[in-house]
């Protein structure tokens, strides 16, 4: 019986020491460099944001004329099968079984997996390209410009609440609130979910990156600090709107699409949010205009943006030349960037498609601010660490319990002093 | 034609032994042993889920996890949900089962309404509640239309935490109501009958008779529920996201945070094995607390 239970275990371990080896062995899955492949023939696989714009059906429809004039070339899109495109492809990298090209908001960590896109002018022409140069190197390319940093409003409420034009400064902002309140709606509108900490980050992008356009940079040396910033101005702001009951009571227990809802529905008088909101608006079919976020001193700020829809190469993709062939494709055919800044209301110079007007008044805001800046969590050298939004939003939620402003810029301020690379 | 009959082949018995265990072997091995020693040399690295070659740390994960305010928040909220989910899931459970032991057709009705919501995903199960429980939902619809102010079930982390309690509760709770009527039908009605010729009451007789021959179902339900709850990350996903202000986050739901979202693998997987080994401590002591109760009955 001894014997028997012996071989047993050594059969056990041998299986075990072998697995282990392989699975140690193969890196597991990455693999660093792919190849330049055939650029004529090639089945391309794509990991895209779907979004309910931004359809399966809608990529297919993208990509279809280019494959219809390169009949070597097949493309797969495929949708995140986890939480987001990032996570998606940080698993498919795992697996040994990497996109061709991805699409999708990818923090910092990601751009040693995605390859160097070349220093040509099309490249250089794209939206955010020279944005997101990491060590020199250009990594991600746009088909737009998707501008964030807007404060939609209910025009009838703005007309009940006898405010005649847009708010130019945040006391400016604050004091119209007031008035929306008192005219009997909920003065501007939030959710929990992301919402919170976004539209926080809204109000800081005209604020800290109008003044400070590589505050990420700064802020990951050390040189400056969320306390020390204008962050602390706005925070406190927006606390102030908390405790004045200018935000919904119960915001935390909404979702985004809640939000949407009770804006359309006429409920609430202003909603802050990113250029993305307009078709939504214009299919709801209401009287909703939009004003840029007032800044501190009342002054125009420059426009904060992100990419819409960018694209990328993965440098494990065995076919990069069929799939950088399709990049520039996506993002220099006059028709495909049509399509794809239509699809979520997005601009860029040289490409005009039939706007709404709502769409064409965030138009007139890009065309008039005196500069872009990249939003949010900035891009490139000039970016946050990966987890920065999560982590925000979580704090600035905290300003709906218990949370005191200069807590939460103490905090953030922890939070990014400890994982700044 | 020659004779096709085959001369038998006996192996010796340990040989035997071996061949019927080796894909049982293979297979923990390959899903078991394999992930959970990969997850447990990935806890003693900064991987961050992107870079090929991940680099050792040693301690580092695990000394962080005992000062990250985070997984202590996380820790609470678990415990709550575990501990008061255990036993609201036992409780309905065992009173259902109590009920629902009679033969008739209703009661059969009632038995596969209430194992119900067993079978429906935990994600669909947190949308529909996230409908009905949210600031635009169902019920605030109602106390709206009522004239009252809507109570804050997911926006107050107080009440998010009891929503998630009773939702995990109302999902999980119909296959203890399954084990426990399995468990009431191995009751001898003997005993039963005994108890009530010596004139004891209902409740007497529950105390005295059915509780005690209930101790094996009583542990496999308390384990199964306390290991269920101890992980519980979908519905809280669905539900509340984590939210307000990360207020209720469970232990799982903070481990695929921050692996995921912070592309912190490392120090995910530190969490993870923290997480299995109280799993199963937790579930080795229960089982062993229960062993004197067991053995009585099999006494």
């Amino acid at each position: 019986m001894t014997n028997i239970r012996r071989r047993v275990l050594v059969a056990t371990a041998a299986a075990t020491t072998a697995i282990l080896l392989t699975a140690c062995s193969s890196s597991g899955g990455f693999q660093d460099t792919g190849g330049a492949g055939d650029a004529t023939s090639a089945n391309l696989r794509l990991l895209v944001n779907v979004t309910p714009v931004l359809t399966k059906q809608f990529y297919e429809d993208l990509v279809k004329p280019y494959t219809d004039a390169h009949p070597g070339i097949t493309v797969t899109i495929e949708a995140p099968t986890a939480a987001d495109v990032s996570a998606t492809l940080q698993q498919q990298l795992a697996a040994g079984s990497p996109p061709d090209l991805v699409s999708g908001s990818l923090g910092r960590d990601t751009v040693p997996q995605l390859a160097a896109l070349p220093e040509e002018q099309w490249v250089k022409d794209a939206p955010y390209a020279e944005q997101s140069r990491v060590g020199g190197v250009m990594w991600q390319a746009g088909s737009g410009n998707q501008v964030q940093s807007l404060v939609f409003y209910n025009k009838a409420a703005f007309t009940k609440a006898g405010l005649t034009a847009p708010p130019k400064s945040l006391d400016d902002l604050t004091a119209a609130l007031v008035k929306l309140k008192g005219a009997g709606y909920v003065p501007t509108q939030t959710a929990g979910e992301w919402v919170t900490g976004a539209q926080v980050q809204m109000m800081a992008n005209s604020n800290v990156l109008g003044a400070t356009p590589d505050w990420f940079v700064k802020r990951n040396t050390k040189a400056v600090t969320f306390a020390g910033s204008p962050w602390s101005k706005v925070l406190e702001t927006y606390h102030g709107w908390v405790k004045q009951g200018l935000t919904p009571k119960d915001a935390m227990g909404l979702k985004y699409q809640d939000a949407m809802d009770q804006f359309l529905a006429g409920k609430s008088a202003t909603f802050i949010m990113g250029g993305w909101f307009v078709p939504s608006a214009d299919e709801a079919k209401k009287d909703v205009g939009v004003f840029p976020m007032p800044t501190l001193d009342g002054n125009p700020a420059p426009v904060a943006g992100n990419p819409s829809i960018p694209w990328s190469v993965t440098k494990s993709s065995k076919n990069q030349a069929a799939a950088l062939d399709l990049l520039k494709f996506l993002v220099t055919d006059k028709d495909a960037v049509t399509k794809e800044l239509k699809a979520e209301g997005n601009f860029r110079k040289g490409f005009e498609y039939d706007a709404t007007p709502l769409n064409k008044e965030v138009g007139a805001i890009v065309e008039q601010a005196p500069a872009t800046v990249v939003a949010s969590n900035g891009q490139g050298d000039n970016s946050a660490p990966t987890g920065f939004n999560d982590e925000l939003n979580k704090l600035v939620q905290g300003l709906y319990l218990d949370q005191k402003p200069a807590d939460v810029l103490k905090s953030i301020d922890g939070w990014y002093s400890s994982n700044a690379k | 034609m020659p004779n096709s009959k085959r001369p038998r082949v006996t192996l010796p018995l340990g040989a035997s032994h071996a061949v019927l265990l080796t894909p049982a072997t293979i297979m923990i091995v390959l899903f078991m042993i394999v992930p959970i020693v990969l997850a447990a040399y990935l806890s003693f690295t900064d991987w961050d889920g992107l870079t090929p070659n991940p680099q050792s740390v040693g301690w580092d994960n695990y000394t962080r996890l005992l000062h990250d305010a985070d997984v202590g928040h996380a820790a609470i909220v678990t415990l709550i949900v575990t501990v008061v989910g255990t036993l609201a899931c036992n409780a309905a459970g065992l009173g259902l089962a109590l009920l629902l032991n009679r033969p008739g057709r209703l009661n059969t009705v009632l038995r596969a309404v209430v194992f119900y919501p067993y079978v429906i995903g935990p994600i669909i199960i947190g949308f529909l509640w996230s409908a009905i429980l949210g600031a635009n939902g169902a019920i605030a619809h109602v106390f709206s239309n009522a004239g009252h102010s809507p109570l804050p079930f997911l926006s107050d982390p107080t009440w998010a935490i009891g929503s998630i309690v009773a939702v995990v509760v109302w999902s999980q709770f119909g296959v203890n109501v399954v084990l426990y009527l399995a468990g009431l039908q191995t009751v001898p009605p003997a005993l039963h009958e005994a108890a009530r010729v010596d004139g004891a009451g209902r409740w007497q007789t529950f105390r005295s008779v059915t509780w005690p021959m209930l101790a094996p179902s009583v542990t496999v339900n308390l384990v199964l529920v306390l290991v269920g709850l101890l992980r519980v990350y979908e519905i809280v996903l669905a539900l509340t996201g984590g939210g307000p202000a990360g207020r209720t986050n469970t232990f799982a739901f903070l481990i695929l945070s921050e692996s995921f979202r912070a592309n912190h693998l490392g120090y995910g997987a530190a969490q993870a094995i923290t997480l299995m080994v109280v799993i199963a401590a937790l579930a080795l002591g229960l089982t062993a607390l229960r062993r004197r109760a067991e053995d009585a009955v099999t006494a």
